[in-house]
């Protein structure tokens, strides 16, 4: 029974069937990206053509979750400081980020302060391009919202589940076969986009699933603790999910430092729910 | 603390941590005072946030500390975890930190 709704699943994943598209100028944009002979100016040049999209991505990279100091006024200057990488995935996924926005606050601003913590995280533990992890972070709940926009009945039937007291994990696997972190994942290998965020996405409640990004994933999951413990945004989760216990020896992170953590991350979280403020007022 | 744009910086509110400037350049030290000139010079130099202490902003979205705790206890009931149980007493201590008045 699981096998099937699983197969089914699948097979509606592998059409994209009703799942977000992304606009042409997007898959534009990824030919020119992978393509070497194509420089990073030429690639500005044809974002700034397209004002919906620069504005958006200024947006996200002048916002806290990122926490550059400098403001970021061209596409350039956010190419070069966010790089390449993020630039792609954000541009593909700023339909994701309103749609997230739009059907659940709630989620959205869970995932913006896994993104401003994965970062804190990851900037703490010396890992390289922690602008990656926090967009790792932002996206470690797409399934989620895959399930919402594409899953309707299903995600009804795994919120009561959740209400009957279910973990939300396998509430999601018994009625779809998969969870959430699967979902995100598989969509994001069908962008083709980069194996350390799929991984990240993939592995963020089952670190054993990791393979060459653990401690990337291992970051991203104890952010998802940490933002659920300190209480920011909401998710299926009523009370603070579990903790993989090798966490910590992973990321060779001591409980002490959890302190200058959540201090470093409090002015990022009142940022975030200003900038939280400003988009619902424009909707 | 809260941190808060700009424009709802007053004189006479305290800072909490250093303000520093687009450049990461520090403007202002920590448990100043601020005045006029300090406010006028960060709209100057491009300063978005400054955190400050204690709570002078009514924030539509922000609970007491007293709801705070509540709500945290909830989220930790019948949590048994030892390094969780650790993160809530820090939290605790945070908020309680948060919450106290200059």
């Amino acid at each position: 029974m699981i096998s099937e709704k699983r197969k089914e699943v699948r097979k509606k994943l592998k059409k994209l069937e009703g799942l977000p598209t992304l606009p042409p100028i997007v898959q534009k944009l990824s030919h020119m990206i992978e393509d070497e002979k194509v420089s990073l100016n030429q690639i500005a040049e044809v974002i700034e053509k397209d004002q919906v999209i620069t504005s958006k991505l200024l947006r996200i990279a002048n916002s806290a979750f990122y926490g550059f100091p400098k403001r970021i006024s061209t596409v350039q200057s956010a190419i070069f400081l966010l790089g390449i990488n993020v630039i792609r995935i954000l541009i593909m996924t700023s339909s994701i980020f309103e749609i997230i926005h739009r059907e659940d606050v709630g989620l959205w601003e869970h995932s913006i302060g896994v993104a401003a913590c994965s970062k804190i995280l990851a900037e703490r533990i010396s890992l390289k391009e922690p602008q990656e992890i926090a967009t790792a972070g932002l996206l470690h709940d797409l399934g989620r919202v895959i399930q919402k926009v594409s899953f309707k009945e299903e995600y009804e039937e795994i919120r009561n589940l959740v209400k009957r007291g279910v973990d939300p994990l396998k509430a999601e696997e018994e009625i779809l076969g998969l969870n959430h972190s699967d979902l995100g994942a598989f969509l994001l290998r069908q962008w083709n986009l980069p194996e350390r965020l799929i991984e990240t996405v993939l592995a963020h409640h089952e670190l054993e699933k990791a393979k060459e990004f653990k401690r990337e994933a291992t970051v991203v999951h104890l952010a998802d603790v940490l933002i659920h413990a300190r209480g920011y945004g909401e998710t299926l989760y009523q009370k603070v999910p579990s903790l993989n216990s090798k966490s910590l020896s992973i990321l060779k992170i001591s409980p002490e430092e959890f302190k200058d953590i959540f201090l470093a991350l409090e002015p990022k979280l009142y940022e975030l729910k200003f900038f939280t403020q400003e988009l619902q007022k424009e909707l | 603390m809260q941190r808060l744009p700009l424009s709802y910086i007053k004189p006479g509110m305290k800072t909490f941590e250093e303000v520093v400037d687009a450049n990461g350049r520090v403007l202002c030290g920590k448990g100043i005072e601020l005045t006029e000139e300090h406010i006028k010079r960060f709209y100057e130099l491009g300063v978005n946030f400054v955190t400050v202490e204690g709570h002078p902003v009514n924030l539509p979205w922000e609970k007491t500390l007293e709801e705070e705790l509540q709500a945290l206890n909830k989220r930790f009931e019948g949590i048994k975890d030892p390094t969780l149980l650790e993160i809530k007493k820090i939290l605790e201590e945070f908020f309680k930190e948060k919450y106290q008045e200059p």
